[in-house]
């Protein structure tokens, strides 16, 4: 299966006869396993929807008052009280109707700002009603006139701009304007073109250092799904886009097109503007089909995670988490699997004002198969008190890793060396579609020292390789009171190894 | 069986065919007796009994009566065209022997008298002079087996087999006591000729016993390739066309089959098309004439090959891979084998080529001469070659033995026979003798009691307006269908072909609505909907409400009025109207009595159910009946689901009108009189994809056949709607009737047919009288921003109704359309263009419409096809000829506001 997730929907609408996505046949990918063990920490709450209501969420933002507001693939938003509850009481009210699929929602000065393929709307209620009667086209200003156009969109940054990812015309082409960048569009309206080179992005958001990213999905010029920076004036990997560089006012293609097949070191080294993926997510064990995502800033509220990134997954109906670090000017980072058996294609998730984590989204037939079996569901992920025995973050050092956890380790299995086994490899970067994992390393643990505080491991490799995927395996270490790693993976992406 | 029109396999088909008529008759007792649905399902007393068999038979057309018995009866099949209609050897074998060829059809033998010789010659005769009337030939085809699998589902639950008998596996009639015998369709039609018949049966079968099932798209063409799935004509390999997820095999349920039927080789650009993801199964006969080793060769992404029962190649389809080349081989004898070949078009630049080396022959495709579809090759249908003078003979023939009496519209003279009058019980037809002269029609001893029972009375027979009611609904057999006091309703072999798109709403769901009472229940006006107009509300119903046409159940309307009488229900003075209606409004919807959670409202729903539409409760139903029915449904249906509202004559809501019941009733009857215009109530579902207007409009967006990606459309609550592309700020499509249907990020309308306007923006400055009007092509990417367009959005006013906003330079404009209805025409849009000017702008032209057809009517007024353009005041516009031609209205703008008003009428 080498599609990005939302191809789905277009063939849902229109193509049911050319591109049909998926083997029948194949698995959706290996389940982690967890979910029972994951429901005693992150238990998963099903927000009852009447029979009334076509959900199917796309956009997810809390109100000040506390309310959910969902915007619809039919092009609803619905207003829902009596979310956050325990038990659920919603109560739905329908605030807007009649727009385009609706993507990403954001809140700002009493207006709803709505994201489909072609426009960004600002949406208000004039007469006080409750119900919407102004849609004004904020901007329409990128282009939208093939079925693979999407349009995912941030909340409002620090000066009030909504950063817009533009999904390319089909995998290899940019047809229609700005197809492949990311534009940021300031209060008044004006449209800023940000930065080239994206194939099908799906979120977009801050990291906890305020920095803008998008998750990308697998395809040609990308062997996984990713978390790339959206940084001003950066090349983002994909050169279909190259072309709109002179409907900008000032910007200039990168002087050099990225050969293929290559590696994405390689490239970097020849292309000052490409900006490599800060956290990659190996294909199927850390999803297929990467959506929205949203940075935990609860107070704890949600557990130990605070100041991550939670992202959703589509296709196999999961969360992953990802963290995010500077290393000689780059980012990078890690991934980690999280939580798994939501009851639907994920699409997107947000954070309840309580640090409950709201998943939404929806399936679409029989075009794109997805492991969650319900046509469409909110659900809402709760902390239950219980902090799991975790990876919580990984960071790197000059020749080895910094391991936090969660809990206290046990000092004995924690300072063993065998109880760390790290593999690499990286992914062709060339124009064709996705890629295998290649040019496996299999780096020796040679020292494993746990802080004295119990809640960190300093590790030390033999060697650490740019460009490549790091895959931990953990199943070794145990907490102080004996309890296993609730995941025993995690995957850190080593752009640049400090000095 | 003589005749020069038969050929040996020909005879023999109507051998075999005979036999299996034959063998069909022996488990059916008293089948030849002529059949009438209605009568199979009732036993009216004799005297009503004979009349209808007077009337069924058309005794009239031969004897004659100064009354209204003609009307009454049932006229015969009309000739003129029968050329075309059935296969010449049918004609002929029918009109020799009917009663053996269709048992229990009510055509006499009028042959019967004759010594046999002279039987088969008349019979040739007038079968040629038939096939004389009509140039256009009768022409057989092969089913397509896909679509006789559907026609299968819609000719066992529409209705056909509620009065023919339901068929079984292999399509042939299970002889259900009581149907009305088809015979053997697939010796009779061609697909073409079955499917017109079904599209409109009153053509040839004026009476309206074979009623208009309303079939609708291509239902009658399905039902003919299922009943004709017997015809066989020669070819080299029979095909089916999957497409879905094939590379999981053609099993899976994500694969349906397409299409089917026959082609002359292993060539997939003899199929129409076969699109990327489809498979194609061929299978036939492969005829080896010199045995010995056979190799074959396949190019192809996946597929099958088997020969003579064994797998030769088998290479697994995948999504991913290119096309590879396949060889195998094997010892074939001499003789007739099986091939069967499965080939998947998917994956990488699918390619196809398959060949064969025979012994001592080179390698090359199959030649249709050594493939057949049938083990035994069919014969090809040899067309008739018509002898005038024998036709000349036949059109003697027809006039002196009778046919003419019955089949009257060829304009030939009838026969003389006793007047209606002189006619005695034991005599002529009825003498019950099989050596009389008189034609035979197979009476049983049972009918002729019954016919000499009525004899006396049947041209005048004085039925009351019951037994009216009941003579009418056997003829017409509705009775297959509805009860109506006890009389008929599906017998209990059929009640389970009677289905529901809803199974949720049980019985009521599936089975046609009772009649009894249906006169103090439904209005006039709705009956004669129903009944002439195919009126109907019931869609979960899968059963079709036929039409038997205006002379046969005009009567009825009025029948049913007088004898179906109820008690008066008081109803009460009601107070302010506005007020009831807001009562109404509140009972209805999810906070009162939530009608709608199980009723449609509009085309909506607002549960799981789908039950009757109440939106259309007053038009349909009498006030009275209403009053009664909400007190006690249970009265009426003793099984339905629908609870009483009011137990005890007491509301279970009594904030509402202080709880008065006939208040409550009232009001609900009120609020529903504004039909499809009412608000819409509380709690109805979006769970559709089908946007209904109410009071208020009704907006979409996205893609539309018409606007490309950034549409919208909108649905006035006049029930007229229009199409805007917010991508060039123009007006795009205009139509009546239902709004739109949507379907995630797309949308397009339903409604009568759609007038579209060409694409392009709104105002612009011409540079020269030939500049082409601009518009979005495929690379001017920065179109219309380039030429100082920009979308603003809109704004809803109190109906909901958009007022678009958008920039031309420094323009702004406001963009609003009204629906407006003045008097009795229809509505129309009066469209407001508010152009607000910082400063004096240089006059640009504002193109109010185009199209292929523009005429000047008058200095305001432009026709577009058929859409009338008028000016407002103080406008005048200029005609520019082009593709489109163009109405151009000048505009120099002042500082400020100016307002601009254009009608569209179409």
């Amino acid at each position: 299966m080498f599609r990005h997730f939302l191809q789905p929907i277009l063939a849902a609408l229109l193509f049911i006869s050319a591109a049909a996505p998926l083997h029948g046949n194949e698995s959706l990918g290996e389940m982690w396993g967890t979910a029972k063990a994951e429901e005693k920490y992150y238990p998963i709450v099903d927000i009852p929807i009447p029979t009334t209501v076509p959900l199917r969420p796309g956009g997810l933002e809390f109100l000040p008052d506390g309310r959910l507001a969902v915007g619809t693939r039919r092009g609803d938003i619905y207003f829902i009280k009596g979310i956050t509850a325990s038990p659920p009481a919603p109560e739905f009210h329908l605030f807007a109707s009649g727009q385009d699929e609706i993507f990403s929602l954001a809140w700002r000065e009493g207006a709803m700002l709505a994201t489909s393929w072609g426009e960004l709307t600002r949406i208000r209620d004039l007469d006080g009603d409750e119900v919407a009667d102004s849609y004004e086209a904020l901007s329409a200003g990128w282009g939208y006139g093939e079925y693979h156009e999407f349009a995912f969109a941030s909340k409002p940054d620090p000066r009030g701009d909504i950063w817009i990812a533009l999904g390319l015309s089909s995998s290899y082409v940019s047809n229609n304007l700005f197809r492949g960048w990311v534009v940021r569009v300031t209060p008044q309206g004006e449209m800023i073109p940000v930065c080239s080179g994206l194939r099908s992005p799906a979120g977009v958001g801050p990291d906890a250092n305020g920095t803008m990213f998008t998750v990308e999905s697998q395809g040609p010029w990308n062997g996984c799904n990713s978390l790339k920076p959206v940084i001003p004036g950066a090349f983002l990997g994909h050169p279909a886009s190259y072309n709109w560089y002179p409907f900008t006012r000032d910007m200039k293609a990168p002087a050099v097109e990225p050969a293929t097949p290559s590696r994405m070191a390689t490239e970097r080294a020849r292309i000052k503007e490409l900006v490599p993926p800060a956290v990659l997510f190996p294909y199927i064990k850390m999803g297929r089909s990467l959506s929205g995502f949203r940075l935990a800033e609860t107070g704890g509220k949600f557990g130990p995670f605070d100041g991550q990134i939670f992202i959703g997954d589509y296709t196999q109906s999961i969360i992953v988490r990802a963290t995010t670090e500077k290393v000689n000017g780059v980012w990078q980072g890690a991934c980690y699997p999280f939580r798994e058996g939501l009851a639907t294609g994920i699409m997107n998730v947000e954070f309840s004002p309580q640090g409950q984590l709201i998943a939404g989204g929806f399936t679409t037939n029989r075009q794109w198969p997805v492991r969650g079996e319900r046509p469409f569901a909110l659900q809402r992920i709760d902390w239950s008190g219980i902090t799991p025995f975790e990876i919580r973050e990984i960071r790197i050092q000059p020749d080895g890793f910094v391991i936090d956890f969660t809990l206290p380790i046990d000092p004995a299995t924690a300072a063993d060396t065998a109880n760390y086994k790290v593999s690499t490899y990286t992914h062709i970067y060339h124009a064709g579609y996705g890629s295998p994992e290649v040019d496996h390393t299999h780096p020796t643990v040679t020292a494993a020292e746990p802080a004295a505080d119990g809640m960190s491991v300093r590790i030390r490799l033999d060697r650490i390789t740019r460009d490549h995927i790091h895959d931990f395996d953990l199943s070794g270490v145990t907490s102080r009171t004996g309890e296993d790693l609730l995941h025993r993976k995690a995957y850190y992406t080593v752009n640049e190894i400090p000095q | 069986m003589t005749g020069i029109l038969l050929s040996p396999p020909q005879l023999f088909a109507i051998a075999r065919f005979a036999v299996l008529t034959l063998a069909a008759m022996t488990c059916l007792p008293c089948v030849a007796e002529p059949v009438i649905g209605g009568l199979a399902n009732t036993r009216p007393d004799a005297a009503l009994r004979g009349t209808i068999l007077i009337e069924e038979m058309n005794c009239v057309a031969c004897h004659s009566a100064p009354s209204t018995l003609a009307a009454r009866s049932k006229a015969a099949p009309r000739l003129a065209e029968v050329a075309s209609r059935l296969h010449p050897d049918y004609i002929e074998s029918f009109i020799r022997s009917p009663h053996t060829v269709k048992p229990g059809t009510t055509m006499p033998d009028l042959l019967a008298p004759l010594p046999a010789a002279e039987r088969d010659e008349v019979a040739k005769a007038i079968t040629h002079y038939l096939l004389s009337l009509h140039p256009t030939p009768f022409a057989p085809a092969v089913h397509d087996p896909v679509a006789a699998a559907a026609g299968n589902r819609l000719f066992h639950s529409r209705g056909c087999a509620a009065c023919h008998s339901p068929r079984d596996d292999a399509a042939r009639e299970t002889g259900m006591e009581g149907s009305v015998p088809l015979g053997a369709l697939e010796h009779r039609y061609s697909i073409s000729s079955l499917t017109a018949f079904l599209r409109h049966p009153h053509k040839v079968r004026p009476s309206g016993r074979m009623p208009d099932l309303r079939l609708k798209d291509n239902e009658a063409d399905l039902i003919s390739h299922y009943l004709l799935q017997q015809v066989r004509i020669p070819g080299a390999l029979r095909y089916t066309l999957y497409r879905g997820l094939v590379w999981e095999g053609i099993d899976s349920e994500n694969v349906t089959a397409e299409k089917g039927g026959q082609v002359d080789g292993f060539d997939l650009t003899l199929l129409e098309r076969v699109p990327h993801n489809s498979a194609v199964v061929f299978e036939g006969w492969l005829h080896i004439d010199e045995p010995g080793p056979h190799e074959f060769h396949l190019a192809m992404n996946g597929g099958k090959l088997t020969v003579a029962g064994k797998d030769l190649i088998t290479e697994a389809p995948s999504e991913r891979k290119e096309p590879g080349e396949f060889h195998a081989s094997i010892d074939l004898p001499g003789g007739i084998h099986p091939i069967r070949l499965e080939y998947y078009q998917t994956g990488r630049e699918p390619r196809f080529a398959f060949e064969m080396q025979a012994p001592g022959k080179p390698r090359g495709p199959i030649p249709a001469a050594m493939l057949s579809v049938e083990k035994e090759r069919a014969s090809a249908y040899v067309p008739p070659v018509i002898d005038p003078d024998l036709a000349a003979k036949g059109r003697e023939h027809f006039t002196s033995i009778g046919c003419a009496n019955c089949h009257d519209d060829l304009d030939l003279a009838p026969k003389e026979f006793p007047p209606f009058a002189s006619l005695k019980a034991d005599q002529g037809c009825l003498d019950g003798d099989s050596n009389s002269p008189s034609p035979r029609f197979g009476f049983s001893e049972e009918q002729r009691a019954a016919i000499r029972t009525a004899l006396p009375k049947a041209a005048e027979p004085g039925f009351d307006d019951a037994t009216q009611i009941h003579k009418t609904l056997t003829s017409l057999n509705c009775i297959a269908c509805h009860q109506r006091d006890g009389l008929g309703g599906p017998s209990q072999g059929r009640l389970d072909l009677f289905t529901s798109t809803q199974p949720a709403l049980g019985d009521q769901g599936r089975i046609p609505p009772t009649l009894t009472g249906v006169g103090a229940k439904l209005t006039k006006e709705w009956m004669t909907q129903v009944l002439l107009h195919g009126g109907r509300q019931r869609d979960y119903v899968e059963a079709s409400m036929p039409q038997y046409g205006e002379a046969q159940v005009e009567h009825l309307i009025s029948l049913f009025d007088r004898v179906d009488q109820l008690e008066e229900a008081k109803l009460p003075e009601v107070g302010p109207i506005l007020e009831s209606k807001a009562a109404g409004y509140e009972l209805v919807g999810a906070r009162g009595l939530a009608c709608i959670a199980c009723h449609q409202f509009n085309g909506q729903s607002g549960g799981d159910l789908a039950a009757l539409d109440i939106a259309h409760v007053p038009q349909r139903l009498k006030r009275n009946w209403f009053d009664l029915y909400m007190r006690q449904p249970s009265r009426f249906h003793s099984t339905t689901i629908m609870p009483g509202f009011w137990p005890d004559g007491k509301s279970v809501r009594p904030n509402i009108l202080e709880g008065d019941s006939a208040q409550q009733i009232e009001a609900i009857w009120n609020y529903l009189s504004d039909g499809e215009r009412a608000r819409k109530p509380e709690g109805l579902s979006r769970e559709t994809n089908v946007l209904r207007v109410g009071d208020v409009a009704e907006i979409c967006r996205g893609r539309s056949p018409s606007t490309g990606f950034r549409g919208i459309g909108v649905g006035y609550p006049e029930r007229i709607n229009l199409a805007f592309d917010a991508g060039e700020m123009t007006l795009r499509q205009l139509w009546h009737g239902n709004f739109a249907t949507v379907d995630f990020g797309a949308f397009k309308p339903n409604g009568a047919e759609p007038i579209t306007l060409p694409p392009g923006i709104p105002f612009h400055r011409l540079s020269s009288p030939e500049e082409n009007w601009p518009y979005k092509g495929k690379s001017n990417h920065a179109f219309p921003a380039d030429l100082g367009y920009q979308w603003l959005g809109y704004t809803l006013d109190e109906k909901r109704r958009p007022l678009f906003r958008y920039r031309y330079g420094q323009i702004t404009i406001t963009d609003f359309f009204e629906d407006v209805t003045d008097g009795n025409k229809s509505a129309y849009f009066r469209r407001t263009l508010v152009f607000d000017a910082p400063s004096a702008q240089e006059s640009f032209s504002f193109r109010a419409a185009a199209g292929d057809s523009v005429k000047k009517e008058s200095e305001r007024s432009y026709v577009i096809g058929r859409l009338r353009l008028v000016l407002g005041p103080d406008l005048t516009a200029t005609l520019r000829d082009g593709t489109p031609s163009e109405v151009l209205i000048p505009l120099t703008l002042p500082a400020g506001k100016t307002t601009v008003t254009v009608e569209y009428h179409w």
